[in-house]
This record gives structure tokens, sequence and C-alpha cells, in this order.
């Protein structure tokens, strides 16, 4: 069985490693100090299963987990911490098991036992998460990019996908704009039926001769243009802001 | 964070018997408040329907000064026996503090009553009732006496509850390292065990040190040697585990007043915030800045310095509430002159203490 593992800390993935090698038939593929590293790697080297801590750097167990579920194949996964307080969350993340630290070899065999027998054979549907994620994930010519979503600076709506313009480029995601505004409300506004822009980013209006109003977007040449039915709230806005 | 219930309900109950409750009576409040209800009586008693036949003012003057004199004569008494009557139980020392007040009073009147007869002045009574004039001076104090120790008792009483509580949830406040840093610790250790022996019997001694702080700590006021010292043990245990992500910078001036009280387990939360909310959701990690020098009153000014992930990645935080509880934890044992500052910067967080000398 092919495993990655995927824990901020180093004595931590050395002890999880040294675990491994001692029950045998098992192949560690990779480590990653981080949820978007782990995720990255296991689209590069398709493990069977992961082991992944809660508590990371850059991105969390919960949110990796509902990226490596949207790979194919998807790897199994495990989720490991050091404090009981995620178990629940855990369960409903659909995971094969879950292990506390310092970990036992016993309950660990236990954890592979199980995913060998169900794989990734659990259904992989996610529960909506009860936070925003922290990227979007996207596939760019058979490689998985994940752009954070500080850095995006606007999406827009293009049939059944929507394409992420960002401070390095832009990539398409097979999400819906609703979905997306949903979720990322903090962070985006509306100022089209197809087009969410960062708040952060929004600089303010300029109308033009012909009446028609566009978005000004900081570090951003783009026109973008606001739709009537978005002007007054999007007035309101940036007079607030 | 574990307030048990036992020693925390321990702490709402009354004083246990014997405890000296009496009230300091050599402070100016208690004088102060003793003269004024006793004034306050002596308004009441003019002003009740009586012999109408002398002026109510020149009265007023005499009863004034004659009580104030007597009240005064008491509080010096009991100021003077106070650590006598402290040693006694509870209820003997009330019982003692009226008697004495009741003599008092009973022998002033006697002085005044004397002095009064030897002047022909006829502010008291004939010659004939100066045995009723002792009795009933004597019989008022008993009364306005046991009135106003009645009040001192409620007084003290609530005072020792203000303390015992703040003093119980400051305890709580101190047990506080987070759960996980214990199990993360232990996986730490375990995960050292065979490759590196000696890095982890230091871990294991570091990990005592510090839970021997956070759960024993309670009452015994600590020194900033001490402390420092603690939060450098928890930050050796930190590296283990974050490894290379994890720089310390520790400076400490050679001038420093090591000696200087300070509350137990102070610097160490700030430590972990610093830990927790900066370099821990930080991918690459970061340097944790420990300054702490001499200021020129003698006191200590300790800045603990972290960098800070952008808005996203923010650790949901806490950080406020600890921050409030050290905060607190100061003003409670340094009063105004000490301070917690905090600076916040785009990428850094800083937290400035002035701990002055007592």
């Amino acid at each position: 069985m092919k495993v990655l593992i995927a824990d901020d800390e180093p004595p931590a993935r050395t002890r999880m490693a040294s675990l491994l090698a001692e029950l045998g038939d098992i192949e560690i593929v990779g480590e990653a100090g981080d949820g978007r590293a782990a995720v990255e790697m296991a689209a590069r080297v398709a493990p069977d299963l992961v082991l992944l801590d809660i508590n990371m750097p850059s991105m969390d167990g919960f949110e990796a987990a509902r990226h490596l579920a949207a790979l194919a194949p998807a790897p199994a996964v495990i989720f490991c911490t050091a404090y009981d307080e995620h178990a629940l969350a855990a369960f409903e993340a659909n995971a094969i098991d879950y292990l506390v630290k310092p970990i036992r070899i016993e309950r660990l065999q236990a954890a592979l036992t199980r995913a060998r027998r169900y794989g990734n054979a659990l259904p992989a549907v996610l529960p909506p998460a009860a936070h925003a994620r922290t990227h979007l994930c996207a596939r760019v010519r058979g490689n998985l990019v994940m752009v954070p979503i500080a850095d995006i600076v606007y999406l827009i709506a293009e049939d059944k996908y929507v394409r992420v313009h960002h401070a390095r480029g832009e990539v398409l995601v097979e999400e819906s704009l609703k979905a997306l505004e949903t979720e990322f409300e903090e962070r985006f506004v509306r100022i089209h039926r197809n087009c969410l822009v960062a708040k952060q980013r929004l600089v303010g209006l300029v109308r033009t001769a012909d009446e028609r109003v566009f978005a000004h977007l900081a570090d951003c040449a783009e026109q973008l243009e606001v739709s009537r039915r978005c002007l007054p709230a999007l007035r309101k806005f940036v007079k607030g802001g | 964070m574990s307030d048990t219930p036992t020693p925390f309900a321990a702490k709402h109950a009354p004083a246990p018997a014997g405890a000296p409750w009496l009230p300091d009576f050599c402070s100016l409040p208690v004088l102060l408040s003793a003269m004024l209800v006793v004034e306050l009586l002596v308004v009441a008693v003019l002003l009740a329907p009586s012999d109408e036949t002398r002026p109510l003012l020149p009265r007023l003057g005499t009863a004034t000064v004659f009580a104030q004199w007597l009240t005064l004569l008491c509080i010096v008494c009991l100021c003077m026996l106070r650590a006598t009557f402290s040693r006694l139980p509870s209820w003997a020392s009330v019982a003692a503090a009226h008697a004495i007040l009741v003599a008092a009073v009973a022998a002033g009147s006697a002085v005044v009553f004397s002095i009064d007869q030897q002047l022909g002045l006829g502010l008291t009574l004939p010659a004939a009732l100066g045995a009723r004039f002792v009795l009933r001076n004597a019989l008022l104090a008993a009364l306005v006496g046991a009135a106003l120790l009645r009040y001192f008792y409620v007084i003290e009483q609530w005072r020792a509850r203000v303390r015992a509580e703040t003093q119980a949830r400051l305890d709580g406040l101190q047990a506080r390292i987070r759960p996980h840093f214990l199990f993360n610790s232990m996986n730490t250790i375990a995960s050292l065990i065979r490759a590196q022996p000696l890095a982890a019997e230091h871990a294991v001694m570091d990990l005592s040190d510090l839970f021997r702080a956070a759960l024993g700590a309670n009452n015994k006021p600590s020194t900033l040697a001490a402390e420092l010292e603690l939060a450098q043990r928890y930050l050796a245990i930190e590296r283990l585990r974050l490894g290379e992500r994890l720089q310390v910078d520790f400076d400490l001036a050679a001038d420093l007043p090591r000696d200087l009280p300070v509350p137990a387990l102070l610097l160490q939360p700030l430590v972990e915030n610093a830990i927790h909310h900066g370099i821990q959701p930080l991918a690459e990690g970061g340097t944790v800045r420990v300054h702490a020098q001499r200021e020129e009153s003698g006191g200590a000014l300790i800045r603990i310095a972290n960098p800070r992930p952008v808005d996203s990645a923010r650790v949901p935080s806490r950080n406020g509430v600890a921050l409030a509880n050290t905060r607190m934890r100061i003003e409670y044992h340094f009063g105004r002159r000490g301070a917690l500052d905090v600076r916040e910067g785009e990428h850094d967080f800083e937290v400035i203490l002035r701990l002055p000398t007592p």
C-alpha cells in the first residue's frame, strides 16, 4: 500500500515513518509539511492512503481532505491529531479512521486494515465545510494547481466553469459562481451576473461617456463592467469601505 | 483550564472560625466611618422631642465633642488591642472588642461627669444622677457598638469574598497550558526516544518543569529569572517539535532585575501565544523574539515579538482573551504601575510588558 504522511512536525513524521516500517507491506511515497503540499504531492504520486494531521499551516487537514476527495482516484484518509476535540468533524469528513498522538502501533495497524478493506470505497461526498476553504483547486494540463483564496482578483463564470483570475495568472475550476459567492461571502462581491471581485482590491467605480460603469481593481488592468442590477449595492459597498 | 469544584467552593465559604476578621481599627476609613455613625446618632438623639428649654446648636456642639471624644477613645483602645484579640476565636474576639468598647465609654463618661461636677458647668446631669449618666452612656455604646461591629463584619466578609473570587479566577487562568501542547510534546518525545535518547531526556525534564509550574504555583509569586527560564524551557520543547520553522532570539540584559517578584506563569502563555498564532500557521515559520531589559526605575521591560500570518491564515483567536487575562494578572499584582501593551503590525505582533519594582 502506498502511503503519504502529512504533518507539520518533523519528529511526528519520523515517528509515523518508523511505526509504518515496523508494520511492513507499506511503501511511504512521500512526506508533506502542510496541507497544501500534501494535496499537491498526492496528485503527483497517487497514494492509496494519506495519513493527515489536522493542525497544519497553509491548509488544515480537513480542507486538505476535501481537496483529496476530489482527486481521481481519491486516496483513503486517516486523520491524526494530538487532541481529540476534532473526532466528530473527522467522522463527518468520511475519514476511514481517526488516530490520537502519540499513536499506538496496534491502533495504527487496525486503521491500516480498515483502509485496506474499504480503500476509497467510502462515499467521497463531503458535507459542506464549516469554514470556507483557503485554496481553490484546479487542473492545468493534468497537473494540480492550488490557488490561495487571498490571491484571487476576480472570478468570471464561463459555461459550467469559473475562470479564476489570480495574482499569477488564471485557471479554470469546475464549480458554480453562486456556490463560490456563498462560500466566500466575506471576501468577494458581485458586480455582474457572471462576475465576482475581491472586496479588498475594489478601489472604485468609473463611469464612461456612454453611461456604462466599470469596476476599478488594484493591480488589475482589466475593465470589468458593473451591471445595472448590482450597481446600487456596489455603490453602497464602495462608500462604506 | 480546570477549576475543580472543591477548592473553588471552599473559597466562597465564610472565613473559618478563628480567622481574624476584626477590621483594622488603626486605619483611617474605619475611624472615619465610626465617627460619622456616632455623629448621625448624636443628631438623631438631639432632634428627638425632649427638653426644649436650651437652644439646639450649643447642645449639639457639646454632645458632638463628648461623643466624638468617646469614639476616639474606643478606637484607640481597639487599635492597640486588635493584635491580642485576633488570637482569640472569632466569637471571643468580637465579644472582647464589644466589652472594651462599652468599658471605655463607661470610664470616659465617669471621668467627664466628675470633671463637670468639679467645674460646676452643668453640662451633664445633676450630681445625684452620676451613676445613671454612666450607665446610660454605656448602654448606648453597647447598642451602637454592636451595630458598628456588625457593619464592619459584613464589609470585611464582602471584601474577603471579592479577594477569594479574584484569586480563584487567577488560579483557573494559571493552569492554562494548551492540551495540544502536552500531547504533541509526548509525541515528540516518543519519536526521539530511540534515535536521540539524550534529547528525549531533556524534553522530559523541560516538560516536567513546565507542568510543575502550571499545576503547583498557585499562591507563590515567582521571580523574573524563574519565569524567563520557564519560557526558555517551553521554547526548547517547541523547537524540537517545529524544527527549523521556529527560530528563537532570546536576549536578556546583563543588569536585569532577576529577583523581581512577578506572578507565576506570567510569560509562558505569552510565548505560547506567539507560537500558536505566529509560527504555527506559517509554513515557512519565523522567529520568536524575547527581549528583556532593565528600566531606569529598577523594574523590567519585556518584549515578546512574533511574525504574523496574513488575515486569511490567522488562527481563530483566543489571543484577545489570553492577553486580557495576563493584563488582569499584571494589574492585580503590580497595580497601576504595571502595564501590558500590544503593538500590532501588518506582518508582526509584539507584546510589551512593564513590570515595576514592588
